[in-house]
């Protein structure tokens, strides 16, 4: 942190696992010898290989716990705080390292300008927490409860101390919590609501004086103080964007993981056996952490004890003899689980099949079923809905992992939208064929919305990529045919953005108004079927049974 | 080398069209610069940038 | 496997959830059974208080017995939360348990609607006779097992991933942990003393 000096070949911390010496090589000269290489020569073991290099290694697993932690954040932008102007404003992981006995000080609390240890300590909570302005609006959850140890650790190391804490609410709901800010108290902390507008220094003594609006007792107060000590927040690890796209992952608003229900699958990933421990997944203490440790590898292990975990029957089938052999399937496909030669018949491998859709969705052959989400299955659903008074319906596709999902959280945030909007559900958003579409519109649909994952968060790789080339196409397709293109919308919504999926569709309400019973007749019209095409899903409409 | 490209977009939603530029083979999720929508069609190539 | 054409007749079983006033304070799901039954090959439509309880899944069973149904459309939450439930209820009953489909009048109606309760009831309807329509179309199906690999991965060695490594070990997993420092700790390794234990962190 800055606090003391280190050497290039160090050992972390002296409880370190494992503990052994590493060299920086940023700092090392060793990359050329003749500069240096003494450590080499005093290592009897012969340990030290300046040439070493990171290696790749590859293991299959069965389950993935994801604990990828927390950063702490860094104050310089908060500049009322004077964090990089005044040596004696600390952060609290800055406070860490002063009264550890491991610590450059060996523990002797001292302030930084002059070596002299402080008498009075204030501490400003919530800086980088619970603060639209700088957007990082959450609690992060720990700070008071650091700020109340901190206090107390003061106290019993020089009582002498008069420490004042700076707070706008104090949370202490955990066990015992709420003992220990009475104690806090108790040992003459002063706790004052408000925080400060900002920080000056005096030159001369280097003393700080912070400026705050007690907001109890409505005045304007000036404190003196020989240190400020910034209770920071802290939010997710930034390492974690690279990994939320590797396990098709998606996040919170605020940068959280987000889990597969809130209550009832709080530590399970969206992702079959991806499982969240810690503070990924939302801001929480040690206890916490450990807690939610326990249920993710209780998870994981009910899983890898099954032995074997069961594939959900949506998996694509190819019939050999409607097969154009034309390899449109196998080149869509985001897993290679088609495989396919030329002027051969395309063959699907079910084990390597996620059942996305997108060569369903693709074959203009009719070669294709997916089982479960059927071209018959959805055709019956657009009709359904559309059945009557289509003009008064916004009609959505919406894909499982993330539109639809999205829509589920509008519901469990109870947001409000137009009750005209219909959404039927497919796996993946390039499920949703050329077909599907314009028959929604043949039904007198007046918008259609193709929803699905953002990129990132697509659940089958890629293959909403598919999606978005087919939208292209039949925007294609409907200005040729004199349909207004813009009645068709595409929208990326993710399983934690209740907020766009209610956006989206006021905004698809406002766009449904727009359209005319004339646009509507007419779109029925010009996207008919050609006549060649499209026996098949006709005869068997005829062949599906009727009412008794 | 990527290859790059200006070229030309119109938000379904909003009607807002603008130009971006798009190297070969990229992999990005559009969305309008305006209203944020996600409803963006590729209209025609337009030219091809100068390399930077 | 049954397809369409085995099938002599469609008889589809729907089963509306008022889950408690969850989606009945909301919409009308009198109406919404009612209607129900007017679509084409339901040969019952029950309302239950709570679909997903035990007697509202005693219904489903039951049901399924008496009126010899081979599909079950349940109109109440969101699929990804009770899908699982409500399949294993019509294995239970004897059916394949693809047979089965939800309409979410919950998440995606009642919650979203309140105070539209026409609105939210013209919805529900569509909702359910999307569901039908789908459920005549619906076949049985069969799952593939295939094995999962016994040995699992941790990312992130800070307390919660130690605590998770330890644990999954302790149950006898092969684990791996990775860590992009140098020392497993973490942040916490970082602190002197914890709360609310005031002991060290290490």
């Amino acid at each position: 942190m800055g606090l003391s000096s280190r050497r290039a070949v160090y050992i972390p911390f002296p409880q370190a696992v494992p503990c052994s010496y590493i060299l920086n090589m940023d700092d090392c000269l060793g990359i050329n010898p003749i500069a240096c290489g003494k450590c080499a020569e005093v290592c009897e073991k012969d340990a030290i290989n300046y040439d070493d290099q990171g290696e790749v290694v590859t293991r299959d697993v069965g389950a993935i716990i994801v604990a990828t932690g927390l950063d702490v954040y860094d104050p310089t932008e908060m500049d009322e705080y004077g964090y990089t102007r005044f040596e004696n404003v600390i952060t609290s992981m800055e406070f860490e390292r002063l009264i550890c006995a491991g610590g450059p000080t060996d523990g002797h609390f001292v302030r930084p300008s002059d070596q002299e240890r402080p008498k009075r300590i204030g501490f400003i909570q919530c800086v980088g927490s619970r603060n639209p302005k700088i957007g990082r609006p959450y609690c992060s959850n720990i700070c008071c409860m650091n700020t109340i140890k901190d206090t107390l650790l003061l106290a019993d190391h020089y009582p002498d101390t008069q420490n004042s804490v700076f707070y706008q609410d104090i949370r202490a709901s955990g066990k015992s919590f709420e003992d220990m800010f009475q104690r806090s108290k108790e040992a003459g902390t002063r706790y004052i609501r408000g925080l400060p507008g900002d920080i000056d220094e005096d030159p001369k003594t280097r003393h700080l004086i912070v400026t705050v609006e007690n907001t109890t007792s409505g005045k304007l107060e000036r404190h003196e103080l020989d240190m400020v000590v910034l209770s920071v927040g802290v939010q997710p690890s930034a390492d974690r964007d690279k990994l939320a796209s590797m396990l098709t992952l998606s996040k919170t608003s605020d940068g959280f993981f987000m889990e597969s229900h809130p209550k009832l699958k709080p530590v399970d990933a969206p992702t079959r056996g991806v499982y969240f421990a810690g503070f990924c997944e939302s801001p929480k203490d040690i206890k916490d952490s450990v807690c939610q440790a326990g249920a993710a590898s209780s998870r994981a292990g009910a899983l890898l004890n099954a032995g074997e975990i069961k594939i959900e029957a949506i998996t694509s089938v190819i019939d050999g003899e409607a097969c154009s052999k034309c390899g449109l399937c196998a080149k869509v496909c985001p897993y290679g689980a088609i495989t396919w030669q030329k002027g051969e018949v395309a063959a699907v491998v079910e084990a390597a099949c996620a059942g996305c859709g997108a060569c369903g969705a693709t074959c203009t052959f009719g070669a294709i079923t997916m089982r479960h989400f059927t071209d018959d299955q959805l055709i019956a659903q657009v009709r359904a809905i559309l059945a009557e008074k289509p003009e008064d319906k916004v009609f959505g596709f919406a894909c499982n992992w993330c539109s639809y999902a999205g829509g589920d959280m509008a519901g469990i945030s109870r947001i409000q939208y137009p009750s005209t909007n219909r959404v039927i559900r497919t796996m993946c958003s390039a499920r949703v064929s050329e077909e599907m579409v314009l028959e929604a519109f043949r039904c007198g649909a007046p918008v259609v919305l193709v929803s699905g994952c953002h990129y990132a968060d697509c659940h089958y790789i890629d293959a909403n990529r598919q999606t978005v080339k087919r939208v292209q196409k039949l925007w294609n397709k409907l200005e040729k045919a004199g349909v207004r293109p813009e009645r068709l919308q595409l929208e990326w919504i993710s399983a934690a953005e209740g907020q766009k999926f209610a956006k989206v569709m006021r905004q698809m309400e406002e766009l449904r108004q727009t359209v005319t019973a004339d646009e509507i007749a007419h779109a029925r019209e010009a996207l008919k079927p050609k006549p060649k095409k499209k026996p098949k899903t006709k005869e068997k409409e005829e062949t599906a049974p009727t009412a008794s | 080398m990527a290859t790059t490209t200006i070229e030309s977009f119109r938000c379904m939603m909003c009607e807002h069209e603008y130009e971006e530029k798009v190297s070969k083979g990229e992999d990005v999720e559009r969305s309008c610069p305006k209203c944020r929508s996600n409803s963006i069609r590729h209209l025609k190539k337009k030219k091809v940038a100068k390399p930077n | 496997m049954a397809t369409l054409d085995t099938v002599d007749e469609l008889r589809i079983g729907v089963f509306v959830c008022d889950c408690g006033l969850n989606i009945a304070g909301a919409l009308d799901c009198g109406a919404v059974t009612e209607y129900a039954e007017t679509l084409p090959d339901v040969v019952c439509a029950v309302r239950n208080k709570y679909t997903c309880a035990d007697p509202g899944q005693n219904e489903i069973k039951d049901a399924v017995r008496e009126h010899k149904l081979n599909r079950v459309v349940v109109a109440s939450c969101t699929p990804r939360q009770h899908e699982p439930t409500f399949r294993q209820c019509v294995l239970d009953a004897g059916l394949n348990p693809y047979l089965m489909e939800m309409a979410n009048l919950r998440e995606h109606c009642s919650w979203v609607h309140p105070g539209d309760w026409e609105g939210a009831t013209a919805k529900a309807k569509d909702l359910v006779a999307s569901a039908v329509a789908r459920a005549r179309f619906l076949q049985e199906q069969e799952e593939l097992a295939v094995p999962v690999t016994r040995r699992a991965l941790v990312i992130g060695g800070g307390i919660a991933g130690i605590e998770a490594a330890l644990e999954l070990a302790d149950q006898g997993h092969e684990v791996t942990l990775v860590e992009k420092q140098a020392s497993i700790g973490g942040i916490m390794a970082q602190l002197d003393k914890t709360y609310p234990t005031m002991d060290c962190s290490i």
